[in-house]
């Protein structure tokens, strides 16, 4: 399709890198510099195999699962046991934001890569579970609890009350 | 976000993830820097220039050469520190303003060789040797950082070439005086 064609190349670039690269910000908790390298990474990736592109799927759905697989590869170069649950894992608070109400965007950042992944999928994203299992190498019950404990952490850090840590 | 207990998310918590913005632009380098990596391994070529030339091409690069080089050697030259620090600041800005800067930088380098070109006759002849060897340094840098922006470029690369020659060629062991003038 693109056949080397620069013109076109940007056409797509423009159309789907706003998307692609907020998605991408959000599972990397809103690290900007890693999030352009993953998306400029995920361009070339898709590039290189857009003749094996089935277009039955979204172009952007399949340059999103180009993006999360290399931030799950992002993830693993940090801790190699960064989707296994951690049911006495506490979520780190800052003492003076603790205090006051913190936005869901702020909230989603702080949690562990783990749980942030699983929610941005199922709760922003829309993937059910077994999609999400699909893409994360993992089964549909592994999503559903890590989503169940994301969300419970998530609460506690989006209450005031939650300034000591939330513990899930 | 409070219902604590339910494992489902209550209107108000799927209202707020529904109201998180879905798009978001990247730092605008992002682009080119992605076409460039994919034009380095070959992915993408260039924009085509069906119709152009390749001698016009050539004429156009030289031309815009010698607008970049001319600013930033007039300025060396005659002792004024406007265009170098037009220049580093660009560095610090937007492409954009780098690429003003560029132009402003290009355009004082030209008309300032057309007012060395009608003096030249009646200054000295070590001022016209100084002069001249400043403008071709500057030519020279500014085909040197073309080459750096795309070394595959062969049109820079040769004017490259062309000129590191004319300054060997230009260059002699009697010219100390003039080796002190500007280099990069």
């Amino acid at each position: 399709m693109l056949d080397g064609d620069e013109k076109a190349f940007r056409t797509l670039y423009r159309r789907h890198t706003p998307r692609l690269y907020q998605f991408t910000l959000r599972i990397l908790a809103g690290r900007e510099h890693d999030a352009e390298d993953v998306v400029q990474e995920t361009w070339i990736r898709a590039t290189e195999k857009l003749d094996r592109f089935r277009w039955e799927s979204g172009l952007g759905t399949w340059l999103a699962g180009i993006a999360l697989n290399l931030c799950r590869a992002l993830f693993r170069r940090q801790d190699e046991k960064w989707l296994e649950l951690r049911e006495d894992l506490t979520v780190p608070v800052n003492g003076a934001e603790g205090l006051q109400r913190i936005d869901l965007e702020s909230a989603l950042s702080r949690l562990p890569p783990g749980y942030r992944t699983v929610l941005v999928l199922h709760d922003v994203e829309g993937f059910t579970h077994e999609e999400i299992g699909r893409r994360l190498e993992v089964s549909a019950n592994t999503s559903k609890s890590q989503l169940f404990h994301a969300r419970r952490a998530l609460r506690k850090l989006l209450t005031p009350s939650g300034h000591r840590g939330a513990r899930t | 976000m409070t219902s604590d207990e339910s494992t489902e998310l209550n209107p108000r918590e799927r209202a707020e993830f529904e109201a998180l913005p879905r798009e978001r632009m990247p730092g605008r380098l992002l682009e080119e820097r992605t076409v460039r990596s994919l034009r380095a391994r070959g992915l993408l070529k260039r924009h085509s220039w069906t119709g152009v030339r390749v001698p016009w091409l050539a004429a156009g690069l030289a031309a815009s050469l010698a607008l970049f080089a001319s600013g930033v050697a007039v300025g060396q030259w005659l002792g004024s520190s406007t265009v170098a620090n037009s220049l580093a600041t660009a560095q610090q800005e937007t492409a954009m303003q780098a690429a003003a800067a560029v132009q402003r930088a290009g355009s004082a380098y030209v008309t300032a060789l057309m007012a060395f070109a009608a003096i030249s006759d009646s200054t000295g002849d070590g001022a016209y040797m100084q002069g001249r060897e400043a403008a071709l340094n500057a030519l020279y840098a500014a085909a040197y950082e073309m080459v750096q922006i795309d070394p595959t470029d062969p049109v820079a690369v040769t004017i490259r070439e062309g000129l590191e020659q004319a300054r060997l060629r230009w260059r002699q062991p009697s010219d100390t005086a003039i080796q002190r003038v500007v280099w990069f």
